[in-house]
């Protein structure tokens, strides 16, 4: 039996009672796109369904004002 | 009235035209009775990938409370201005007044410039000075 153990998932958004994820606080953003541009999806993250749906808005409205790339393999 | 917020990029060359659009906008937006709640100015900003061939636009964030014509009024006048490479317009609840996270970055980052400067500066006047300095503290 290998058993690793894991850290367990949190919503960070739910721990600190966030009520609006802002499109411009690029360094959350961040924190929640791979290196390769896509949005993480929350059953790795553990970020509760309320708050992935704002937090994909939020990367595409940052991605359309070019804030945050779409991919690493742009022009 | 609704509250929106709106972020406009402006083509770098017509960078000197952005106070004059933002009078203009302001003047459409108070004739129509509206209020803007929050006016930032970014700056030229390094875009995340290549808009058109520009590697970098200047940025202008507004917060405003404003009836349906005004929108619409300024929504036109962002689809015909050239010099508007791109704009997001997004309804908020409420009106939103203290200073957004991406100038506060920026600011930060302008007075970090600004003290390594002045650190570097005061590297060669300090031997100079510290004389002086010590004997005014007594």
């Amino acid at each position: 039996m290998s058993r690793f153990y894991r850290r367990r998932k949190y919503c960070k958004f739910t721990a600190e009672g966030i009520d609006y994820i802002d499109y411009k606080d690029l360094d959350t953003l961040k924190a929640y796109v791979t290196e390769t541009g896509k949005i993480v999806p929350s059953r790795i993250t553990g970020t509760k369904a309320k708050y992935q749906r704002q937090l994909s808005t939020a990367i595409k409205q940052a991605r359309y004002l070019a804030l945050i790339p779409y991919t690493d393999s742009h022009q | 009235m609704r509250h929106y917020e709106i972020v406009f990029l402006v083509h770098p060359d017509q960078s000197e035209q952005v106070p004059a659009m933002i009078d203009r906008y302001k003047a459409t937006i108070s004739e129509g009775k509206g209020v803007i709640h929050r006016l930032e100015d970014w700056g030229r900003r390094q875009l995340a990938y290549p808009i058109n061939k520009i590697h970098k636009a200047h940025y202008v964030l507004m917060n405003v409370e404003c009836g349906q014509d005004v929108m619409d009024e300024l929504t036109n006048a962002f689809k015909f201005n050239d010099a508007v490479i791109r704009n997001l317009v997004i309804r908020r609840d409420e009106a939103i007044t203290e200073e957004s996270i991406l100038s506060k970055n920026k600011d930060r980052d302008e007075r970090r410039a600004a003290e390594r400067n002045t650190n570097t500066e005061n590297d060669t006047q300090d031997d100079a000075e510290e004389d002086t300095a010590e004997e005014t503290e007594e």
